[in-house]
C-alpha cells in the first residue's frame, strides 16, 4: 500500500510535448482515473509512473521512494494494458505464476497466490488454457489476475476495458471496483470514456493537451467544472455552451443573445457583473432543462423549436433551437414533442455555468 | 527536440551491439568480393596473361554495346527472367489460391507444393535433368530424345537443355512463391474478404479488386528473390552439364568468360550490368512495402 | 452456402491432383531410378520399378580394403560417404543455427530498439541479395584464404549464413517490430530483466517465426551445389553435393543419385515436419501485431 506523488512531471518526445507540468498525489488506497480525449497524454504519464518511459523532468514517488531511476521490476506495481498483454504461449496459470516464478516465491506460494485470485475472479476453470483459448472478457480478467498475485503496492491500469463490448465493459467495471473496495491497493487508471472515470474514481484528473485541467472528486467535477473543456468532456450528453452578452437591465444582470435571454441567478451574479458588457459563455447541462410549466418564472425560461427528438426509453432527448442556437435538453419520456413543435423551457437558476471567453475559465 | 535520454542512449548503444554480428558477417563475405568485383571490372585482369594488371577505366563495358554475344546474353537474359517471373507468380498464386480454403487432404496437397522448394535443389536438378535428358539408354529415352531432337531443331542446338533449365527454375520458384503467397492470404485479414464478398458476387473481380492489390507487396518479394535466385540455380546447371550452355544469359556468360577464357575483368563487368536492373526491382519491393510497415496502426 | 455442384468438385480435385502430380513427379522419377537394378535400368518401365533394390545406395557405403603401410589406415571408402553426411549435417545444423541467432539479433534490434534509421539498416542488409552471385567465388576465395580457411566446412559456416541472413532479418524484424510492446512491458514490470524477458518470453512465443527462418535457411543451404564445390577440396572434407560433384561420378551413375537422396531425407523430413509452421510463421511474420 502506497502513495503515489507526481512532482513538476514532464514528457517530451522529439516533436510533441506529451506531459506538461503534471503535478499529482494520490492518497494511499486511492483510486485515482486519468481521463481525456485521445493523445491527451493520459498513458504516458502512467507509464512513466511504471518506469516504462524516462521522465523527461519531475520527480514520481512511490511509497517514500523516488523512483525516477528504479526499473520496472523494483518499482512494486503491476499494470493491466489495454490490450491485455498476456504471454500467448503460456498457460493462464503461467502467466499469473510468472511475476512470482521471477520474484522467487516458492511454489506452493504460488499457487495458493494463483488459485486465490483465480476464485475471487473466476477463472478457475481456465488456468490450463492459452490465452487464445479465451474470450475476451476472459482474457481481460487474467490481465487483471496477473496484476493481484503479487500483492503490489500501486496497480496500474490503461484503459483495461476498452476493448470489450458494451454490455461487458459495465459489468467488468462493477467487478473492478468491487476488487478494488476489497483489495484496498493503490490504483491508478486511465481511459479516455468519462462514464468510466465517473463511476470507478474516488477522485478524477481530467487532462487535455498534456495538461492537468482539474483534479476532483466525481460530482465535484461535474458540479463545479473548472472550465470549459471539463465542463464540456464530463456529462453526456455534453453540456450546452451559448455565447452571451452579459447585460444590466433595471439592475439586474442578464445573459443575452438573438433567441435566449434568461436571467443570472444572483448567486452568479457578483461574479458576471465584472463582465458587464462583455461576451461571455452560457453554459447549461441538458438535463439541466426541463419543459417550462406554469411555475417557471420567465426569467429563468426561453422559447425553442423541436429539430430532433432521439427517444432513449427513460429519456428523450431534444435537439432545439432557440434561436440560432442549437441547444440540447434531456426531458421525461412521458414528453410528447414533435418536430417543429414549439417549446417553452426552464432551467434550474441554481445550475447554470458561465465561462470567461479568453481565459475559459469558470466564472 | 531533446536529446535522447540515457535510458534509451542504452538501447540504441544494445541496438547496435546486437546488430553487429550480422553486419561484421556480411562484410567480411560481402564487402571485399563486391570491391574486387567493381575493381577487376574496370581492368584487364586474367591470371592467363603474363602482364600485370592494368587500368582500363570503362573500357570492358563499352566493348559491351558492339558486342553481339552481349546482346544475344541480354536479350536471353531478359527472356529468361521474364517468362520464368510470370510462369511463377501465376502457377505459385495458383498454387496459393487452391490451398487458401481448407478441404480434405490439404495438408497432403500442401506437402507436396512445399515440396519442389524443400528438395535440395543441387539434388532435384538432376532429377529434372534426368527426366528431360535421359543420360543412358533407359526406356524412355526415345521419347525424350525425340522431344529435344524437334525443339533443337526449331530454335537451335542447345534450346533443349535451355527450356529444361527453365522448366526447372519454374518448377522450383512456383513452389517457393506459391507457399509465400499461401502465407501472404493467411496475413490478410478476413473481414476485408468478407467486405469483398457483399460487395461483389464476381469470383474473378473479387480476385482482381481485393487479392491481387493486398498480395502486391508479397508478389513483389517473391519476384525478387526468384529472380535473384534464378541466376544461381542456372549455375547448378552449368555444372552439372559441364558447360554444354549454348544459351548463355548473361551470368552463364560471364562464368563461361571466367573458366574458359580467363577474363576477369569483362567477366565481372558483365556480371554487374544485372545490378542496377535487380536495384530498380529492389526500390519498387521497398516502396510496395513501406506503407504496411510505416502505418502499424 | 449452397453445396458445391459435381462438376465444381471434380475440377478442385483434378487441379489437385494436377498440381500434386506436377510438384512430386520429377523426385518421383528420380527416385524409382535410383532403385533400379543396371538392367532395369535400361529395360524397364521408366515409371514404375519391379525389383526395388538398394544396391547403389549400398555402394555409397562400401567399404574397399586398399592397404597402406600402416595398419591402422588400412581401410578406406571408395567413397567417403559417412564423411560427408556427417560434414553435410555438421553444415546444416551449423548454418541453421549460426543464421538464427545472428539474425534473431540484430532482427531484435532493429525491429524492436530501433536505433536511428533502422529502416534503412534493414533495406541495406536486404540489398546483399542485388549483388551477383555468378562470379562471387573467386574474390570470396581470396577472403577465405585471408582467413586461413581453405577446404575447411568452416568456410561455409562463413558464407552460407550470408545467403540466408539478409531474408531472415528482414522477416524477424518486422515481426518484432509489429508484436505488441505490451507484452515484453509486461514482462518487465512482472520482475524480469530485458534479458530475460527476451529469453522467457519473446523467443519462445516467437518460435512459429524462428521455425520459419530456420526453414529458409535449410532450404538455401541445401540447394547450394556450387560454394560447396568450388570451396571443400579434399574428399573427406565434402558435403554431400560437393562430393559427388567433383569425384567423377558422370551423371549416368546410378550411386550419385542416390547419395543426393539420401541427402535430401533430412531435408525434406524437417521441412516435412514444420512445414505448416513455416507458413505460419511467414504469415506472422507478414500480419502486423501477430
Ligand atoms: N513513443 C512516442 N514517440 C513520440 N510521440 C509519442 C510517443 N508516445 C506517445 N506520443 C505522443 O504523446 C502524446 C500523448 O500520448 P499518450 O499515449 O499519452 O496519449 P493518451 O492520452 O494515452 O491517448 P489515447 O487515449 O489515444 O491512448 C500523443 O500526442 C502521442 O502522439
Ligand atoms: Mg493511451
Amino acid at each position: 500500500m502506497a502513495q503515489v506523488m507526481m512532482k513538476d512531471l514532464n514528457k517530451k518526445y522529439d516533436e510533441v510535448h506529451a506531459v506538461k507540468d503534471v503535478n499529482l498525489h494520490i492518497r494511499d488506497k486511492e483510486f485515482v482515473v486519468l481521463v481525456g480525449p485521445s493523445g491527451c497524454g493520459k498513458s504516458t504519464t502512467l507509464r512513466m509512473v511504471a518506469g516504462l518511459e524516462e521522465i523527461t523532468a519531475g520527480e514520481i514517488t512511490i511509497g517514500d521512494r523516488i523512483v525516477n531511476d528504479l526499473p520496472p521490476k523494483d518499482r512494486d506495481i503491476a499494470m493491466v494494458f489495454q490490450n491485455y498483454a498476456l504471454y500467448p504461449h503460456m498457460t493462464v496459470y503461467d502467466n499469473m505464476a510468472f511475476g512470482l516464478k521471477m520474484r522467487k516465491f516458492p511454489k506452493p506460494e504460488i499457487a495458493k497466490r494463483v488459485g486465490d485470485a483465480a476464485e475471487i475472479l473466476g477463472i478457475q476453470e481456465l488456468l490450463k488454457r492459452k490465452p487464445r483459448q479465451l474470450s475476451g472478457g476472459q482474457r481481460q480478467r487474467v490481465a487483471v489476475g496477473r496484476a493481484i498475485v503479487r500483492h503490489p503496492q500501486v496497480f496500474l491500469f490503461d484503459e483495461p476495458l476498452s476493448n470489450l463490448d458494451a454490455k461487458l465493459r459495465v459489468q467488468m467495471r462493477v467487478e473492478l471496483k468491487r476488487l478494488h473496495d476489497r483489495l484496498e491497493t493503490t490504483a491508478i487508471y486511465v481511459t479516455h470514456d468519462q462514464v468510466e472515470a465517473m463511476t470507478l474514481g474516488d477522485r478524477v484528473v481530467v487532462m487535455k493537451d498534456g495538461w492537468i485541467q482539474q483534479v476532483g472528486e466525481p460530482l465535484e467535477l461535474y458540479g463545479k467544472p473548472a472550465n470549459r473543456f471539463v465542463a464540456g468532456f464530463i456529462g453526456s450528453p455534453s453540456m450546452n455552451f451559448v455565447e452571451v452578452t452579459a447585460t444590466e437591465t433595471n439592475g439586474a444582470l442578464w445573459a443575452d443573445t438573438p433567441g435566449l435571454r434568461v436571467k443570472v441567478p444572483p448567486a452568479l451574479a457578483g461574479r458576471l457583473g465584472a463582465y458587464k458588457g462583455q461576451r461571455v459563455t452560457l453554459g447549461i447541462r441538458p438535463e439541466d432543462l426541463r419543459i417550462a410549466s406554469g411555475n417557471d418564472a420567465a426569467d429563468y425560461s426561453f422559447d425553442t423549436v423541436v429539430e430532433v427528438v432521439e427517444p432513449l426509453g427513460s429519456e428523450i432527448l431534444l435537439d432545439l433551437k432557440a434561436g440560432p442556437n442549437v441547444i440540447v435538453a434531456r426531458v421525461d419520456p412521458t414528453v410528447r414533442a414533435k418536430l417543429h413543435d414549439k417549446l417553452r423551457l426552464g432551467l434550474h437558476p441554481e445550475r447554470v455555468h458561465f465561462f470567461d471567453n479568453k481565459t475559459e475559465l469558470a466564472i | 527536440m531533446s536529446l535522447p535520454g540515457s535510458a534509451r542512449r542504452r538501447e540504441i548503444r544494445l541496438a547496435y551491439l546486437l546488430l553487429s554480428p550480422a553486419l561484421l558477417l556480411l562484410l567480411t563475405v560481402l564487402a571485399y568480393p563486391i570491391g574486387w568485383e567493381l575493381w577487376t571490372s574496370l581492368t584487364d585482369l586474367s591470371p592467363l596473361s603474363d602482364g600485370p594488371q592494368a587500368f582500363v577505366g570503362f573500357e570492358n563495358y563499352r566493348r559491351f554495346l558492339g558486342d553481339a554475344e552481349f546482346w544475344r546474353a541480354a536479350a536471353v537474359t531478359v527472356v529468361y527472367a521474364a517468362v520464368t517471373s510470370v510462369a511463377k507468380l501465376a502457377l505459385g498464386l495458383g498454387f496459393a489460391l487452391l490451398l487458401a480454403r481448407p478441404f480434405r487432404g490439404r495438408a497432403l496437397v500442401f506437402l507436396a507444393i512445399f515440396l519442389p522448394w524443400a528438395y535440395p535443389a543441387g539434388v532435384s536438378v538432376i532429377g529434372w535433368y534426368w527426366t528431360l535428358n535421359p543420360p543412358t539408354r533407359t526406356a524412355y529415352a526415345p521419347f525424350m530424345g525425340h522431344l529435344k531432337y524437334v525443339v533443337d531443331g526449331a530454335f537451335g542446338g542447345g534450346a533443349w537443355a535451355f527450356v529444361s533449365v527453365i522448366l526447372f527454375n519454374i518448377w522450383r520458384g512456383s513452389s517457393f512463391i506459391g507457399v509465400l503467397l499461401l502465407a501472404g492470404i493467411n496475413a490478410i485479414p478476413p473481414e476485408l474478404f468478407e467486405c469483398a464478398l457483399l460487395e461483389s458476387k464476381s469470383a474473378w473481380r473479387r480476385f482482381h479488386l481485393v487479392t491481387v492489390p493486398l498480395l502486391k507487396p508479397f508478389l513483389a518479394l517473391g519476384v525478387f528473390l526468384s529472380l535473384t535466385s534464378a541466376f544461381a540455380d542456372l549455375a547448378n546447371v552449368w555444372l552439372l552439364t559441364a558447360g554444354r550452355i549454348v544459351f548463355p544469359v548473361i551470368g552463364t556468360h560471364a562464368y563461361w568468360l571466367v573458366i574458359k577464357a580467363g577474363q576477369y575483368g569483362p567477366a565481372s563487368a558483365l556480371s554487374l550490368t544485372l545490378v542496377p536492373f535487380l536495384l530498380v526491382v529492389l526500390l519498387v519491393l521497398f516502396r510496395l512495402f513501406d506503407p504496411w510497415e510505416e502505418n502499424p496502426a | 452456402m449452397n453445396p458445391k455442384p459435381w462438376w465444381a468438385k471434380l475440377g478442385h480435385g483434378s487441379l489437385m491432383l494436377l498440381a500434386t502430380v506436377y510438384c512430386v513427379f520429377p523426385i518421383y522419377f528420380m527416385l524409382v531410378q535410383s532403385l533400379k537394378t543396371p538392367e532395369e535400368d535400361v529395360f524397364g518401365n521408366p515409371f514404375i520399378v519391379m525389383n526395388p533394390t538398394l544396391e547403389n545406395f549400398e555402394e555409397l557405403f562400401e567399404r574397399k580394403s586398399e592397404v597402406r603401410g600402416f595398419v591402422g589406415d588400412a581401410l578406406r571408402r571408395s567413397y567417403p560417404f559417412l564423411d560427408w553426411l556427417a560434414n553435410t549435417l555438421f553444415i546444416f545444423v551449423g548454418s541453421v543455427a549460426a543464421t538464427l541467432v545472428i539474425g534473431v539479433a540484430a532482427a531484435y534490434a532493429l525491429g524492436r530498439l530501433r536505433p536511428p534509421g533502422f529502416r534503412w539498416w534493414r533495406r541495406a542488409i536486404f540489398a546483399a541479395y542485388v549483388i551477383p552471385q555468378t562470379l562471387l567465388f573467386i574474390p570470396l576465395y581470396q577472403v577465405v584464404i585471408t582467413l586461413g580457411l581453405d577446404d575447411s566446412l568452416l568456410a561455409l559456416l562463413l558464407i552460407y549464413p550470408t545467403m540466408a541472413l539478409p531474408f531472415c532479418v528482414w522477416m524477424l524484424s518486422a515481426y518484432f517490430q509489429h508484436l505488441p510492446r505490451e507484452i515484453e512491458e509486461a514482462a518487465l514490470i512482472e520482475g524480469a530483466s530485458r534479458a530475460t524477458a527476451f529469453f522467457r518470453i519473446i523467443l519462445p512465443m516467437s518460435r512459429p517465426v524462428l521455425v520459419a527462418a530456420g526453414i529458409f535457411t535449410l532450404g538455401t543451404v541445401a540447394s547450394d551445389f556450387m560454394i560447396a564445390s568450388v570451396f571443400l577440396l579434399t574428399p573427406n572434407n565434402q558435403t554431400i553435393t560437393a562430393g559427388l560433384g567433383t569425384f567423377d561420378v558422370a551423371l549416368d551413375e546410378l550411386a550419385a543419385v542416390a547419395g543426393v537422396n539420401l541427402l535430401a531425407i533430412p531435408v525434406v523430413t524437417i521441412s516435412a515436419v514444420f512445414a505448416r509452421g513455416y507458413v505460419r510463421g511467414l504469415t506472422a511474420a507478414m500480419v502486423e501485431g501477430a
